[in-house]
């Protein structure tokens, strides 16, 4: 089904809806006009209602605990404070985990925005054999959902002696098949007659790709790059089965713990206690990433629409 | 010779050293594609096989696997608890799916719109909770539902409703996962809708305005015709992540109360919790064949109104 649809024009999109809105000024006001009101009442209680529970929990976070639970609704500026955030920090190793995190992301990120593009440059450019069977298998693989490798992924780690281990968070997925069959198709848009020109001066093979490739395609490595940082970031399924240790969970998988002490497993810690330090643990989480997608939203909406064929 | 605009298979190399050229050139891509084939073969075709075998036995992780044949096979598809979970997954479908289509291909057509005023601000706005982490929102939704100390029954209570317990009944339950699964990925769903929509010639709509064909009218004579591949492929995306929805039942619900959130891949999780290796493997498979199933009715669908 990776074929149905071509997930390239977005640069398109964000470009005009940038301009769009003071661009196309106001002809047809009068007949358009109840229909905007319309769509913009039916578009605001949407927006309201996509953004509430984030600005709710990290606005929540700086009321005393006891506020959260007591009154929900209720924001008193003047009594906010920054306990909530000292607790959490205190109670939950979540600057270990911003740190595991971190570690994974500049490795696996590295890996994977080397090594894809570099394959997919010689599926695209390059004729040998077995190309077709490596790559068939390539799309094949794009079609399993990632939960049936789990179990022998796990095992496979035990076997190698590498549970709670970087290399078991960094190394299986690091060079994605997805990420391979999107650079390929923005390689091969590349034309034939760059690359030979560059070969008629005596560049070499990797040559053309570090001096020629790489820098014509930029624009497809940032998406790729957001799409990979997000990818990362948010990951947790895997981590979890394989990083449960306090020393090596990941940020999301700190955070799933504070969930599991709401339940009440952890001994001695009142219910609005937990819930402060968890929304507390959590708007740290989501702050990183909005900060890094308002600042490159036309990349991230590059890269979220190109990884919607993974399927 | 050196000033022909080259084809790929003349490329004179004019400087130096044929013959070494023409053998790097035919060892490069191999040498391009040597790393990923290694990470490919030890971290997803190895692990790959490793399952298949693995479900035609009872092995717990430990000991000596035994050969069960088709056994773990027949045991699901007569397990009501397998059952169980591809309904519950089903029921989240339904409670998912249309609405989050429908709602999504009226946002799109908004926002594509040139006229509407703070489209940008929109469009960030229903992307922001695709790009927040799911265990954190999920965690934020833990709270929001509470029955008794949560912002939902507070704000309903306004309006003098009663409490309700979304977390804790099991026929709350499922609505309270699908609005936190609309929530975190209808914004996408539009992001892939406004491409599709991007495609269509603005000036069919002129030509219906001229008409005299109304809005709504054009809505559903150009649109939705002409959008109906983007909406399968979006169908199908979401298909697939609603049987594999694993994460979110996880924080949100540990699949319950009484099994009643007990998704698909909860349900396989839950044998990799029991150290059920072999029946969680058979379960992988079972699943994998449901979902390209799904996918290929709808390509066919796809196809046969073409």
């Amino acid at each position: 089904m990776s074929a149905t649809i071509t997930p390239t024009p977005p640069d398109e999109l964000v470009e005009r809806a940038d301009t769009g809105s003071e661009g196309e000024p106001r002809r047809r006001r009068g007949r358009g006009a109840g229909l905007h009101i319309g769509s913009h009442a039916f578009l605001g209680v949407l927006l309201v209602a996509f953004l509430a529970p984030v600005v709710w929990a990290v606005l929540s976070a700086f009321k005393p605990a006891n506020d959260i639970i007591r009154s929900p609704l209720a924001f008193d500026v003047g009594a906010f404070t920054l306990d909530n955030y000292i607790s959490m920090f205190e109670d939950v190793p979540i600057a270990h985990g911003f740190l595991n995190t971190g570690i994974v992301l500049v490795f696996k990120g590295a890996i994977t925005l080397f090594f894809a593009p570099l394959a997919a440059y010689a599926f695209a450019k390059y004729s040998f054999p077995g190309k077709n069977l490596i790559f068939g298998t390539v799309l094949l693989t794009l079609m399993l959902p990632t939960i049936v490798l789990i179990i022998p992924l796990l095992l496979e780690m035990k076997t190698l002696g590498w549970v709670n281990t970087y290399q078991a968070l960094i190394l299986p997925g690091s060079v994605d098949a997805f990420a391979i069959f999107w650079m390929r198709q923005v390689i091969a848009a590349v034309p034939d007659e760059l690359l030979d020109a560059a070969r008629m001066d005596g560049c070499g093979e990797f040559g053309i790709f570090w001096r020629v490739i790489v820098p014509v395609i930029r624009p497809g490595l940032a998406g790729l790059a957001v799409l990979t940082i997000m990818n990362i970031y948010n990951d947790f399924v895997w981590p979890v089965v394989i990083a449960s240790s306090e020393r090596m969970a990941t940020l999301q998988v700190v955070l799933s713990t504070l969930a599991q002490n709401i339940t009440g497993n952890r001994i001695g810690a009142d219910y609005a206690t937990v819930t402060g330090e968890l929304l507390a643990a959590s708007s740290v989480a989501l702050i990183p990433l909005l900060v890094l997608f308002i600042v490159l939203q036309r990349h991230f909406i590059n890269g979220i629409l190109a990884g919607s064929v993974k399927g | 010779m050196t000033a022909l605009p080259a084809t790929r298979s003349a490329v004179p190399a004019p400087r130096r050293r044929w013959g070494s050229t023409g053998i790097r050139r035919r060892l490069a891509p191999y040498v391009f594609v040597l790393p990923f084939v290694a990470v490919f073969l030890a971290f997803s075709v190895y692990p790959l096989i490793f399952t298949a075998r693995l479900s035609f036995t009872n092995w717990r992780g430990t000991g000596a696997a035994e050969w069960v044949g088709w056994g773990n096979y027949t045991y699901l598809l007569t397990s009501p608890g397998f059952w169980q979970s591809l309904g519950n997954s089903a029921v989240l479908w339904l409670l998912i799916v249309p609405i989050q289509l429908a709602v999504g291909v009226v946002i799109a057509v908004l926002l594509n719109s040139a006229k509407l005023r703070m489209r940008g601000v929109y469009r960030v706005a229903f992307i922001v909770p695709f790009v927040t982490p799911l265990v954190a929102v999920a965690q934020i939704w833990v709270v929001l539902f509470d029955q008794k100390y949560g912002a939902v029954n507070a704000f309903l209570g306004l309006f003098g409703l009663p409490d309700i317990g979304w977390l804790t009944t099991s026929e709350w339950a499922k609505p309270t996962l699908a609005l936190l699964f609309l929530w975190k990925t209808t914004g996408f769903i539009v992001i892939i809708l406004l491409s599709g929509l991007q495609s269509i010639d603005g000036n069919l709509y002129e030509a219906a305005a001229l008409d005299g064909a109304s809005r709504t009218r054009q809505l559903w004579s150009i649109t939705v015709p002409l959008l109906r591949r983007t909406i399968l492929f979006a169908v199908v995306l979401q298909t697939l992540a609603v049987f594999q929805m694993f994460a979110e039942p996880f924080v949100v619900t540990q699949g319950g109360p009484y099994n009643s959130t007990t998704t698909a891949g909860y349900y396989l999780y839950n044998h990799i919790t029991r150290a059920d290796l072999g029946t969680g493997a058979a379960n992988s498979f079972l699943l994998v064949i449901l979902v390209m199933a799904l996918s290929l009715l709808f390509v066919r669908l796809l196809r046969a109104k073409d």
